[in-house]
């Protein structure tokens, strides 16, 4: 369904994406995972073409939708594309949505654009599709306002107006950040659910492991703008080869045995502008040699996954 | 082990007067909260956006007044204390807040960030103003050379070790942490707890750890309270004892294990937090529970001994 093949980006002379490849099926669920800066919404941003909004560019690589060459598409096609045959689901529900128009007008909306129904076929669409997502009195909710529902329920809404023109792939960047843990579980149970029944392709970008290892098949691991290690999710979190991978899974807050510490990564994400030489992640880490202050390591390719690092697998 | 800090029945409510389009309402943001803090411990507050925990916070500095209830901190009555008074008695009990960002003045440097409480209670550091800030620096894991740098020039992670250092910097026995951790990255998440529990061994703080997210605080907390719309609903004296209550069980499952082989089907629970204002009578939890029945409606639980210990439900699991 979709194919990113060593994409980069550059804003200007500042490149903050480089080398990010991975496919995504339908049916499938891809997670993006990664701290802030990573570069994780920039991928989805560049595949839903909204880059030019705010004068970046893909520089290099290329992005195949169904077939269809994104990155050179005019941007009247892309408009075609985007809400309609791709859905995109924010963060933050509070501010994706019209605060002074009505619920069913907002979704009716998406359906009358890129499915052209009329009014009342794109209200029963509406309804269909609010139903589906466990919305109670889904007739009654299309009445209400933005401001009457609680944030929770403002998510369904957004994820329903990227349901309504009926995707084939489905890109939800950290759609449960904003919520309490009792609806991100009913949200991503949601998302999962939906996979299933409509066989769409989700990709889903998140800065929680945790949210992969309960719901991704694959997983594409980022840091400082590039993949540095990708698989299906049961290898990478059984066997993770990059050491940032490893941290990333040992700082996660559990309940440990007596004694037992968290892993912490000593020092910070660095910022586009202060990128390191050679391995980006050099200055963090513990393997750190001297070819990784010089050499960016590639991707190498070991069965289903890969990873970039001079010395993968050798545990700390 | 005697207790650093001792809350009961405190209740904060906040009122709303009516308009000419407007009823008043009264919203319940603390209700009825007792709880004994020992010296050493750290009792964690875990709890939804709504559930009043970061109100208890800033009631029990006295950042803001109680409705009702009592506040003694190391035996003395905090509530009848004058606010000069007061100011004196947070040298020893000061607050982390949870956005770094926003705590710190933009216009200040580190080293005037550091000293600020110092001026404000009026104390000359010792070994004077430099060596003092050189000193929290380096106890909280941060470069001295930091010292003349402006917020804005420093990373979120290194924001917070320098609110850490603040709160630190009168010598304080109690540290009440709001969501400390919950603006940054995970990795630098676990750099601050780390940092956390190494300050607690050498300085012998005493923690109260305000959460939303049940794993951290099962991870770092000796004791947990579990609220939900201003009550404490469970207390579990240590994080290996199993939950009885409908709520906190709820949260266990909610939460997401970081193990894709130990995948589970998520029975989320329906609806979400009810509003705050005006409570109906009954358990407030009544409408999302599994376990209801008819007296959850009437008649709202008290905190009672089951299984070993507290839970505030008619129909504990």
């Amino acid at each position: 369904m979709l194919e990113v093949k060593d994409l980069a980006v550059a804003f200007g002379s500042v490149a903050p994406l480089s080398g990010v490849t991975f496919s995504l099926a339908k049916g499938e669920t891809l997670g993006i995972v990664g701290e802030s800066g990573s570069g994780k919404s920039l991928t989805a941003m560049s595949i839903m073409g909204l880059l030019s909004m705010s004068d970046g560019r893909v520089t290099a690589g290329s992005i195949v939708f169904d077939g269809q060459e994104l990155t050179t598409l005019a941007e009247p096609a892309y408009c075609k594309l985007r809400g309609g045959r791709i859905g995109l689901i924010t963060q933050n529900p509070m501010t994706s949505l019209d605060p002074l128009k009505k619920i069913g007008t907002q979704v009716d909306s998406v359906a009358i654009l890129h499915l052209g129904m009329s009014k009342k076929a794109a209200r029963a669409n509406t309804v269909d599709i609010l139903a589906t997502l466990r919305i109670p009195e889904p007739a009654l909710i299309c009445e209400r306002y933005p401001h009457q529902m609680s944030g929770g329920m403002k998510q369904r809404i957004v994820i329903a107006m990227a349901l309504a023109a009926d995707p084939d792939l489905l890109i939800a960047d950290e759609p449960t950040t904003a919520l309490d843990v009792t609806v991100q579980a009913q949200i991503i149970r949601l998302l999962d659910d939906l996979v299933k029944q409509r066989d769409l392709a989700l990709l889903l970008i998140t800065h929680d492991m945790s949210v992969v290892a309960q719901t991704c098949d694959k997983v594409v691991v980022m840091y400082a703008g590039r993949a540095i290690e990708q698989g299906p999710v049961l290898e990478i979190f059984d066997d993770p080869q990059h050491p940032y991978t490893q941290a990333l899974v040992g700082c996660i807050p559990r309940d440990l045995g007596d004694g037992e510490k968290l892993t912490s990564i000593p020092g910070t994400v660095p910022t586009v502008l202060n990128y390191p030489s050679g391995c980006k992640f050099h200055p963090r880490c513990a393997r750190n040699q001297d070819i990784c202050t010089t050499e960016q390591p590639e991707l190498v390719r070991n069965g289903d996954s890969a990873v970039a690092c001079h010395f993968a697998g050798a545990s700390t | 082990m005697s207790n650093l800090l001792e809350v009961s029945n405190l209740s904060k409510t906040f009122s709303s007067s009516g308009g000419p389009f407007r009823r008043a309402r009264t919203m319940h943001a603390v209700n009825d909260v007792s709880f004994d803090l020992p010296k050493g411990r750290v009792v964690g507050v875990v709890g939804e956006s709504g559930c009043g925990k970061s109100t208890l916070a800033r009631l029990i500095l006295r950042l803001i007044e109680p409705t009702k209830g009592t506040l003694r901190f190391d035996g003395e009555d905090l509530r009848a204390k004058t606010s000069a008074q007061m100011r004196d008695l947070r040298a020893h009990m000061q607050m982390v807040f949870q956005d770094p960002y926003s705590a710190i003045d933009p216009r200040y440097t580190i080293e005037r960030a550091v000293l600020e409480p110092f001026i404000v209670q009026g104390v000359k550091p010792s070994g004077g103003g430099a060596a003092q800030v050189e000193d929290l620096l380096n106890m909280v894991g941060l470069n001295p050379g930091l010292a003349d740098r402006f917020p804005h020039q420093i990373s979120g992670g290194q924001k917070q070790r320098v609110g850490i250092a603040r709160a630190l910097a009168l010598r304080p026995s109690l540290l009440v942490l709001d969501e400390p951790t919950a603006s940054l990255d995970v990795s630098v998440q676990a750099q601050i707890i780390g940092l956390l529990e190494q300050l607690r061994d050498e300085l012998g703080l005493t923690y109260l750890f305000i959460s939303h997210d049940l794993s951290l605080v099962q991870y770092f907390c000796d004791e947990i309270l579990v609220m939900y719309l201003g009550r404490v609903v469970e207390v579990l004296p240590d994080t290996n004892r199993q939950a009885c209550h409908p709520y906190t069980i709820t949260l266990m499952n909610s939460t997401f294990v970081p193990d894709p082989k130990q995948r589970r089907v998520i029975r989320p629970l329906e609806g979400e937090v009810p509003s705050p204002f005006d409570l109906k009578p009954g358990c407030a939890f009544a409408d999302r529970c599994p376990q209801v029945n008819e007296i959850c409606r009437t008649e709202t639980p008290e905190l009672s001994k089951h299984s070993g210990h507290l839970v505030a439900c008619h129909n504990p699991i």
